[in-house]
């Protein structure tokens, strides 16, 4: 962990210090959060909804940070828990089929008026949604913020060999996609 | 091998895609997010319950169904037992048994002698000899109620 964070995480345990501590976390993770949760969950609404549960979760649960991961990794975990939460409760409120969840996504980036890709950038995140939850997060952690495996593991509690397969059928899904919506 | 060349083996079209995030955000979004946290935290502060009221919501359900026996109690048992009439509530709980109020007025209705002859008088069975027993016969059952109960 960096001497920043250290710091960070001293000062939060002081109730004096806690609340300028807790905004230079905030200013220090709040974009890579915010990426990681839109890319799960596509639509920016829902992203800043579930980034600022991420940091009130944070805010609440810093007591229980142990310092055995980084800060960052941590961090990250929650985000990424949060937003598979924030879309299981969507599945359940809306009694969706596991199927329908891509379907739901998709209408999420259609009508999202921040997305601002092309034709091919559209179709590659269609291709994307095509995959389970667990899968497309892998995916997107690998292919887009080219993490290291052994960290990515820290994150998803998952085996590194767990993960090298899920994003080898990941990206063999997507380019069966690809070749087959020419 | 290579991450790239991996990629272009096992997916040779997705790897001519250029990679970037395609998703945009509203202006000055990062600048105002952490004042909109903050803001939403100190709402949770004012809403969050104190440790006592906690507790108290926590034992809400058992007190009240505490409450509710102790009033089913004031409103039935109790006036039960106040108000039933004392002869009805001694005919229910002491059915045959003598008080001592009503022994001693026995005692003291008695004369000497039969007080007396009553201490010496030995707790015994009484004992009906043969004669007295067919003298009782042959003034109360007539000889044909014998024959018909001997038939029988």
């Amino acid at each position: 962990m960096d001497t920043d964070d250290r710091q960070i995480i001293a000062d939060l345990r002081l109730d004096n210090k806690k609340d300028l501590a807790f905004h230079m976390l905030v200013k220090k993770y709040q974009e890579r959060l915010y990426w990681q949760i839109r890319k799960i969950v596509m639509n920016h609404e829902d992203a800043d909804d579930v980034l600022q549960n991420t940091f009130i979760k944070v805010w609440k649960s810093i007591d229980k940070f142990r310092e055995e991961s980084s800060l960052y990794t941590w961090l990250y975990r929650i985000a990424t828990n949060e937003s598979l939460t924030f879309l299981n409760s969507n599945r359940r409120r809306s009694f969706m089929p596991i199927n329908d969840v891509s379907d739901y996504l998709m209408k999420n980036l259609m009508s999202d008026p921040y997305f601002e890709g092309d034709y091919i950038q559209l179709k590659l995140q269609k291709a994307i949604l095509k995959l389970p939850d667990k899968q497309r997060t892998v995916f997107n952690m690998k292919y887009f913020d080219e993490m290291k495996y052994e960290d990515m593991s820290k994150i998803l509690d998952t085996s590194v060999g767990a993960l090298k397969a899920s994003y080898h059928h990941a990206a063999k899904k997507i380019e069966e996609y690809l070749k087959n919506t020419d | 091998m290579g991450k790239m060349d991996e990629l272009k083996e096992i997916a040779p079209k997705l790897s001519k895609i250029k990679k970037e995030i395609p998703f945009g955000v509203p202006e000055n979004y990062f600048d105002d997010f952490s004042a909109r946290l903050q803001m939403k935290i100190g709402a949770e502060r004012i809403t969050l319950p104190n440790q006592q009221n906690r507790i108290i919501q926590f034992l809400k359900p058992a007190l009240g169904l505490a409450a509710s026996f102790a009033l089913i109690f004031m409103l039935v048992y109790w006036p039960l037992n106040s108000f039933t009439p004392t002869e009805v509530a001694n005919s229910t709980n002491s059915g045959n048994e003598i008080t001592d109020s009503e022994y001693r007025s026995m005692v003291e209705g008695m004369d000497e002698n039969s007080f007396y002859t009553l201490l010496e008088e030995p707790a015994q069975t009484v004992q009906i000899s043969d004669d007295d027993l067919l003298n009782y016969l042959s003034a109360s059952v007539s000889d044909y109620d014998i024959y018909m109960g001997t038939e029988n």
